[in-house]
């Protein structure tokens, strides 16, 4: 029988992932969720959801190709290395909103019902992740057409999007206490990710930049993540150790703190809802 | 066995800091912030609530608006921890909560009874077993297989309900007498919760409405601003409650 003793302490984070770990098999149904939600309903679902990157990435590819005539290091092509930071910027902004708006819109649920809200953000972001995958396909053909293929670091994705996930999954949690609290916390978000997708080497090589510039690109973690997502999958980067370094500690901070952050908030959001 | 405590709550405390204005904008806040306008209050939605529940029992909560009654029933499904005081649950809680806002209106009739129930955090192999008698109950095993956009309103709530019904927890949290549907569904789930309410759970009832108490509630609890004002048998409890809004 299950005991519930409100005078047991809990750890912060730990205790929050052994909730999100007991009930994995809702976490399950979540994501199964989400991915018929999206999916299963319609034949051109799988291509609907693709349309947005792709069509992102056709008209990115006519400004920058024809109007400024981009230019990248010998033996990186403009369109897979474009068609790569679409599809990262869309993983990343899509697990990061998707994450915060599943928890304050099952805050109905999720204030009645004894459920960790962390594991709506998990479902989110690995749904996410699942749809990232999809858009490996036209990126394969892109690569393909250009005489490049996926080569042997491709096993390395799969670090990219664990990474990616702890990272947007942590962010989320914390998006997500201010969309609970602030009503217009949702259009600022998006101002924020605007300049974020400026601040991260989309459609541009960083070699453009000047010294500082640079500097400064390289301190936003996602020109990290995006350059080492690059690398394994097409070759059209090369990441340095630093560029690891900086995926992998962003992406444990930054989701310890959104579970630190939010088993503190959560509580003061549930009382006043 | 029957005496067995379901619910010890001992001085139960829930207190937070609030903005005054209740600010709900980023904007307002920066504004106020820096015009330092920004005041904070102290504000006990439960100060000092004590009570116990055993099984078969059904302790209702009485108070006006914003008397912490709903707070209680956060603390209760362990989703709001007190500040101080110490709450002890024994067993598996169920909450009846607005009927359908687990749903997802794109999902089938079967996908939503398996999430909804998971939700509730039943076991997903059980649930998947239970869903043709839930789906038999709610009247709707024809209209399994659409998206529950497409069922009327009394159909969802047909389906939550019966979803929601369909094991007896040890405690079972009552948030207001149901009152939708047309008067067949009126009749079976009234008769259902009975029969929960008698197979030996512990029941706590949060209602306005003073005859279901009466009928229904072996003891009562008064709230007033968090505070508990009165607990006993019913009927003294509705007096006092009566006194005071006089």
């Amino acid at each position: 029988m299950v005991i519930y003793d409100s005078s047991i302490p809990q750890t912060p984070v730990i205790s929050a992932l052994k909730g999100v770990w007991e009930k994995r098999s809702l976490l399950k149904l979540l994501v199964a969720r989400d991915l018929t939600v999206r999916y299963k309903r319609s034949v051109i679902g799988i291509w609907w959801s693709l349309l947005n990157p792709l069509f992102t990435t056709a008209v990115m590819f006519y400004v920058f190709n024809t109007v400024f005539k981009a230019k990248l290091p010998d033996g990186q092509s403009f369109l897979p290395y474009l068609l790569s930071g679409v599809l990262t910027m869309t993983l990343f902004n899509q697990g990061l909103t998707m994450a915060a708006d599943s928890i304050a819109t099952g805050a109905g649920v999720l204030t009645k019902v004894y459920v960790r809200p962390e594991i709506f953000a998990f479902s989110a972001t690995i749904s996410s992740a699942i749809n990232f995958l999809f858009g490996l396909i036209p990126l394969t053909v892109v690569l393909l057409i250009f005489g490049k293929h996926p080569g042997i670091k491709t096993p390395l994705l799969l670090v990219f999007m664990l990474c990616m996930t702890l990272f947007t999954t942590g962010l989320g949690l914390m998006l997500a206490i201010a969309y609970v609290n602030f009503d217009d916390s949702r259009s600022l978000i998006n101002i924020f990710l605007l300049a974020l997708q400026y601040m991260t080497p989309v459609f541009y090589p960083i070699t453009a930049l000047g010294p500082h510039t640079q500097r400064v690109i390289h301190l936003n973690p996602l020109t990290s993540y995006l350059q080492i997502f690059r690398d394994v999958y097409g070759g059209n980067a090369v990441a340095t150790v630093h560029e690891w370094l900086m995926m992998g500690g962003t992406s444990i901070f930054f989701f310890v703190l959104g579970f630190y952050v939010f088993g503190r908030t959560w509580p003061k959001v549930v009382a006043k809802l | 066995m029957s005496n067995e405590k379901i619910i010890e709550a001992t001085d139960i405390t829930l207190a937070y800091r609030r903005t005054r204005h209740r600010v709900s904008s980023l904007k307002q806040t920066a504004i106020d912030t820096i015009n330092r306008r920004m005041s904070y209050e102290d504000f006990y939605a439960l100060n000092g609530v004590s009570f116990e529940v055993s099984r078969g029992e059904t302790l209702s909560v009485i108070g006006r608006n914003g008397a912490g009654k709903s707070t209680l029933l956060k603390v209760l499904a362990r989703v709001l921890p007190p500040t101080s005081g110490r709450i002890i649950v024994r067993g598996s809680v169920a909450p009846m909560i607005e009927l359908g806002a687990g749903f997802n209106p794109e999902l089938t009739g079967a996908e939503n009874i398996m999430l909804y129930g998971t939700l509730l955090g039943r076991d997903a192999k059980t649930m998947q077993s239970r869903i043709e008698a839930i789906a038999d109950w709610a009247q709707l095993t024809e209209h399994l297989d659409i998206p529950i956009r497409a069922y009327s309103s009394g159909m969802v709530a047909r389906l939550a309900f019966a979803t929601a019904t369909d094991v007896t927890p040890d405690l079972l949290l009552i948030d207001e007498v149901l009152s939708v549907g047309d008067e067949d569904f009126q009749t079976r789930s009234k008769a259902r919760t009975e029969a929960m309410m008698n197979s030996g759970c512990a029941v706590v009832l949060v209602t306005h409405d003073l005859t279901a108490v009466k009928s229904m509630a072996t003891r009562a609890i008064y709230l007033d601003h968090g505070a508990m004002r009165a607990s006993g048998k019913p009927d003294d409890v509705i007096d006092a409650y009566h006194a005071d809004l006089a």
